[in-house]
């Protein structure tokens, strides 16, 4: 009936933030249907994605998460009226943002799971662990903060020359 | 030091069947902060709570975290408890265990170490809590209703029956509304003016209803149990209180050929007149614009033969400022201009339909006057342009309504039963007369909706043909139909000698200027909207502040009240305690920060910010700060996520507390 | 190198905007004006504030008039708006940010006297004062101008500028970069920031760093780590480029001031033109009640969200 489970090498780290109207409730919703999914996650709830700043996500990187999930509620089923619309333009900016600085988007998932949405949150969680699996560590934050200062190399002639004078 | 105490439910086997709860405990009990760390077979139980009670006590807990269920399920059962053992509620988290981890996971090694740190996480995030006490609003017990028509007087009375004063404000110079204009109702054809009047009334003689007839609503200041409403009462140069309502002003007026706006400007007034017999108050007014007194300064006819002396033409516009707790928001709907095209307005209107140029194309209101017994024909179908009575008739359903390229995409709801309605009352007065309908299709759910609409078929008569109206035009004194039978699939051509247009239902003109006064919300068509769609249909977003009747979408009679008497009890539910108690999960200013870029006030959705400003000892302005009212914030933090420098904070979601969860893990 | 781009206009507009400062000045219209003087070394020029008619002739419109004076009326010298109201020189890139400004209740229209410079185009921070103005040396935000004649305000000198179409440099970068793959673009940025010594010049040069207390240097708790070391560099660099977004204008302040040559108006740039994809939106024409990441609408894209 269980089948053994599937060893793995790399475990990543998967935090997630979500809504307590909407997405909470549907994790809920799976465990009380004893649906099944990778232990990787780690949840942290808000009143609303409204309230989830860009920051928390960095910040979640940086505690050397392997990937992020943030999760609410579907457009206009908003306990907040507006929240998670709100929540949508900014992080349509901030992912652009990250994508740019060179994080790898399959790192960082955003979704709608309603509280009826068990299924779906299973899904979503399953699906971001995998990839991040596959992916391996993300290892740009921790190397960064292993760096104690620049490691660039001296490629102009004028620092080439204050170098040799000091 | 913080003493926290950290208790790990079994919740029967439901947890400790694939999390080890003793190592958990024991792990948990060797972080820093942590003081006392057990576990138990069920902590939601009465022995369960006793242990966590007793514990704070002898352990001299500061904190507490239950590893048990959903926050969603027990939070608050645990936050009661905490809060007897005489710790602050907020001082309490719940670490989901349950429905987060023993549920979803079989590997025992894998679901226990989830629930250190899920466990772990909380006990970070629990040190940073902070006491919050409850917070409260006083309420002043008082109601404000915006519109007089069936709405607001269902829930003025409502209220008032209930013992608590209520204002309502009426924009015209009688209560009544646009029910008061109609002739019979349906699905029971009983009269609208036998069902309204006394009500009408009742509102008149209500020890605990003000009423401000031929007034507006200027400013609203405030917040959910604390409003100052600023109402505009315009000079009705009678005065309300020497008027004994005799009339004789009124059939002395010389000035007698003013059409009737109550009766859809078929029928004619003078120029001090009531709107209609049975107007409440029956104190008239004088149409200033065109009263020979007030445009000539001859006349005054009124003045002199005023027994009690109430005409007073120097009478001038006041304000009146009335302090209320709740408003409740009830200004109906106007009917879609057909020929007109409101400037700025998506709205294109039916020129090709020759409203306004031929006499004898009416709306479906100005039928309601012909029909009605009080009306200006006396109740007899008479058509506008020669007063014959029409055998042929036509009424098209869907003008306005339903029609994306003339701007408005919503059904109208009622079109389809009033339509109906009108072809009986038309077969009842005109026996030898025909009625035709064009339709595209009958939408007729309600009680005894549907069986009233074949009865217009079955046993009154009326033809139906489905399909549109593309011309109209005057021929002789006909009135041309031309339209397509889409059943049959053939061109249809009607002689008509009258044709009624089922004209779209609109919100009220002015209705987006007194929603930015109100500080609600409004659709593109300014209907005003509710805080959810389905599960609060009567509450503003904006706390305090509850609507009814069709300001809200198109509704019938049914509905309009039963919505009204669902605004009144929430209003009451409001006014059934002298503070307003909430949660105190409210977002807070730091205002020593707050540099006042009000980003926060932008992305607030329930207009909980204000601007304020700090001034010092002399009163010079230092600068200006957002200030967030705890009485209206809901507590989502979207302004604190907006916040560039985090000088608002959400309590109990703070960042201390995020950090400190992102932290641990 | 290629030809100098003309800009003789400069000393009629000159002498225009001393003309208007002195007469705004003497007519008690203003009481003071922000503008541009000669600097100390041959052809540079630096900020200045005035307060007397007599001093108009120090004022000067060179290709060396780098400096954003938005930032005197808010943070740098919060006393000088005090005084009354003050007229200050924008080009149209300065003129941007007071209309941000504006936007985020940080200035009112009715306290500034704006004096619109016709402007062609600055030097780059990296060339020599005295040097000429050429496709080269011209600012690379001056490449990618769309506000070469400000607009509303209450007075600009009668000259009109001819811009030259040049290679716009910004644009050009962003999409160098986006080809890479993440690795690479990482290992761009990476070095970029790892450069940072944290002086927080980009923040006090920026008009809308106007915070206070920032965000970056809470300790209660520490959102971004606050040392100058990378880790901390980049969290810096990101945050500033999120909250800038749908702000920002591009005056390139941040990218003249910083010592390390960190190209922080390309995060700038980069934001600017997602919002401009994703919102249609572009920061700095209009006095907006809501910027575009305080508002939003139903049918925002979405396609990212699972």
């Amino acid at each position: 009936m269980h089948p053994e489970k599937q060893k793995h090498t790399f475990e990543p780290k998967i935090i997630a933030f979500v809504c307590t109207w909407c997405t909470y409730a549907g994790a809920d919703l799976a465990g009380t249907s004893r649906m099944q999914y990778p232990s990787n996650v780690r949840v942290l709830k808000f009143p609303c994605t409204g309230r989830i700043d860009p920051v928390f996500i960095l910040k979640a990187f940086q505690q050397g998460a392997d990937g992020v999930l943030v999760s609410g509620c579907h457009p206009g089923d908003c306990h907040y009226i507006a929240g998670n619309f709100h929540a949508r333009r900014r992080f349509a900016v901030f992912r652009k943002l990250l994508e740019f600085v060179g994080v790898d988007l399959n790192r960082l998932q955003f979704s709608w799971v309603s509280a009826a949405e068990g299924g779906k949150w299973v899904e979503v969680v399953t699906d971001l662990t995998e990839k991040v699996r596959s992916m391996g560590p993300m290892t740009e934050f921790k190397e960064l903060a292993l760096e104690e200062q620049w490691s660039g190399t001296i490629d102009t002639p004028e620092l080439q020359e204050a170098y040799n004078a000091i | 030091m913080s003493r926290i105490g950290v208790f790990i439910c079994h919740c029967g086997e439901n947890i400790s069947r694939t999390v080890d709860v003793e190592r958990v405990a024991q792990e948990i009990g060797r972080l820093p902060g942590v003081s006392f760390s057990t576990d138990y077979k069920y902590m939601c139980s009465d022995p369960g709570q006793n242990l966590l009670k007793n514990a704070i006590k002898e352990q001299k807990l500061t904190h507490v975290v239950v590893a048990a269920c959903s926050p969603r399920m027990h939070e608050k059962t645990f936050r009661k408890a905490v809060e007897a053992a005489g710790l602050n509620p907020f001082l309490c988290e719940m670490a989901n265990i349950r429905e987060h981890c023993s549920w979803v996971h079989e590997n025992r090694e894998e679901a226990t170490v989830k629930a250190i740190d899920i466990v772990g996480m909380m006990v970070e995030r629990v040190k940073k809590n902070r006491v919050l006490p409850t917070i409260t609003v006083p309420v002043t017990k008082r109601s404000l209703v915006i519109g007089g028509g069936i709405a607001g007087i269902q829930a003025a009375l409502d209220i008032a029956d209930c013992g608590h004063e209520v204002i309502l404000v009426e924009r015209e110079p009688s209560i009544g509304g646009h029910m008061a204009q109609l002739s019979e109702t349906f699905p029971t054809l009983d009269c609208s003016q036998c069902i309204m009047t006394p009500k009408m009334v009742d509102v008149a003689n209500h020890p605990k209803i003000k009423l401000y007839t031929y007034s507006e609503i200027e400013r609203v200041e405030g917040y959910i149990g604390n409003f100052q409403v600023t109402i505009k009462k315009k000079a009705r140069s009678v005065d309300e209180d020497k008027c004994t309502g005799c009339g004789v002003c009124i059939t002395k007026c010389p000035q007698k050929k003013i059409p009737n706006k109550f009766d859809c400007n078929i029928g004619l007034r003078s120029a001090i007149y009531v709107p209609f017999p049975q107007a409440v108050p029956n104190t008239p007014v004088i149409d200033r614009d065109n009263c020979t007194k007030f445009k000539t300064g001859k006349c005054g006819v009124c003045q002199k033969v005023c027994g009690p002396g109430a005409v007073d033409f120097e009478q001038q516009d006041t304000l009146i400022v009335e302090a209320v707790g709740a408003i409740v928001v009830a200004t109906g709907f106007d009917l879609y201009t057909i020929d007109e095209k409101p400037k700025g307005s998506p709205i294109k209107g039916y020129g090709e339909f020759g409203h306004g140029k031929i006499p004898d194309v009416i709306d479906g209101m100005t039928f309601e006057r012909l029909a009605s017994a009080s009306g200006p024909t006396g109740g007899k179908i008479l058509r506008p342009s020669d007063g014959k009575e029409p055998k042929q008739i036509v009424f098209i359903q869907c003008i306005g309504s339903r029609a994306r390229e003339k701007g408005i995409s919503y059904c109208s709801k009622v079109c389809c039963m009033y339509t109906a309605k009108h072809t009986m009352l038309y077969h009842h007065k005109v026996h030898d007369g025909q009625a035709y309908v064009f339709f595209m299709d009958a939408r007729t759910p309600g009680k005894s909706y549907d069986e009233f609409w074949r009865r217009s078929i079955e046993e009154e008569e009326a033809v139906y043909i489905r399909g549109m109206v593309s011309r109209l035009y005057q021929k002789g004194d006909k009135v041309v139909v031309m339209g397509s039978d889409i059943a049959v699939g053939v061109q249809v051509e009607i002689e008509a000698d009258m044709v009624v247009l089922a004209t779209a239902i609109q919100p009220q003109k002015g209705a987006d200027s007194l929603a930015q006064k109100l500080g609600i919300s409004y659709d593109k068509y300014n209907f005003y909207s509710e805080a959810h769609a389905k599960l609060r249909p009567v509450e503003c977003a904006t706390a305090g502040i509850y609507l009814a009747g069709a300001c809200q979408g198109p509704k019938d009679i049914p509905e309009t009240v039963s919505q009204a008497s669902a605004a009144a009890a929430k209003v009451m539910t409001l006014f059934s305690k002298d503070q307003l108690e909430r949660e105190p999960i409210v977002a807070r200013v730091r205002e020593f920060g707050c540099v006042g870029c009000f980003a926060c006030k932008k992305v607030c959705a329930y207009g909980a910010v204000e601007e304020k400003e700090i001034r010092d000892r002399q009163g010079n302005l230092v600068k200006t700060v957002a200030f967030v009212n705890p009485g209206v914030c809901a507590g989502c933090g979207t302004c604190q996520a907006t916040c560039p420098s985090k000088c608002v904070e959400l309590d109990g979601y703070t960042d201390e507390q995020v950090i400190a969860m992102i932290e641990a893990l | 190198m290629t030809s100098l781009i003309d800009t003789t206009i400069y000393s009629a507009i000159t002498e225009a905007i001393r003309v208007e400062a002195a007469r705004i000045l003497s007519e008690g219209e203003v009481t003071a004006v922000v503008g541009y003087a000669a600097a100390r070394r041959k052809g540079s020029a630096q900020p200045i504030v005035i307060n007397t008619a007599a001093d108009a002739g120090q004022l000067i419109f060179t290709p060396s008039c780098v400096n954003n004076l938005a930032v005197y009326l808010t943070k740098a010298k919060k006393e000088i708006s005090k005084t009354g109201k003050i007229g200050i020189v924008v080009k149209g890139c300065d003129l941007k940010a007071l209309v941000g400004l504006m936007g985020e209740s940080q200035l009112k229209r009715e306290d500034m006297y704006l004096i619109g410079v016709p402007c062609i185009g600055v030097l780059a921070s990296t060339v020599q004062p005295a040097t000429g103005l050429t496709a080269e040396t011209i600012a690379p935000k001056c490449t990618e101008c769309d506000a070469h004649l400000p607009q509303g305000c209450d007075f600009v000198p009668a000259q009109t500028p001819v811009v030259t179409k040049l290679e716009h440099k910004y644009a050009a970068e962003i999409a160098r970069l986006e080809a890479l793959t993440p690795a690479e673009r990482w290992a761009y940025w990476k070095e970029q920031f790892t450069k940072c010594i944290k002086c927080y010049a980009c923040r006090q040069v920026c008009p809308f760093c106007f915070c206070e207390q920032c965000l970056c240097d809470r300790n209660k708790p520490q959102m971004v780590d606050t040392t100058p070391r990378p880790a901390g560099n980049a969290a810096w660099h990101i945050v500033r480029a999120m909250h800038l977004a749908g702000r920002c204008a591009g005056c390139a302040e941040c990218e003249r001031v910083c010592p390390m040559d960190i190209p922080l108006n390309l995060l700038n740039r980069k934001m600017a033109m997602e919002l401009k994809e994703l919102y249609d939106y572009e920061a700095g024409f209009d006095v907006l009640d809501k910027g575009p990441l305080t508002m939003f609408t139903d049918k925002d894209d979405q396609s990212f969200i699972k």
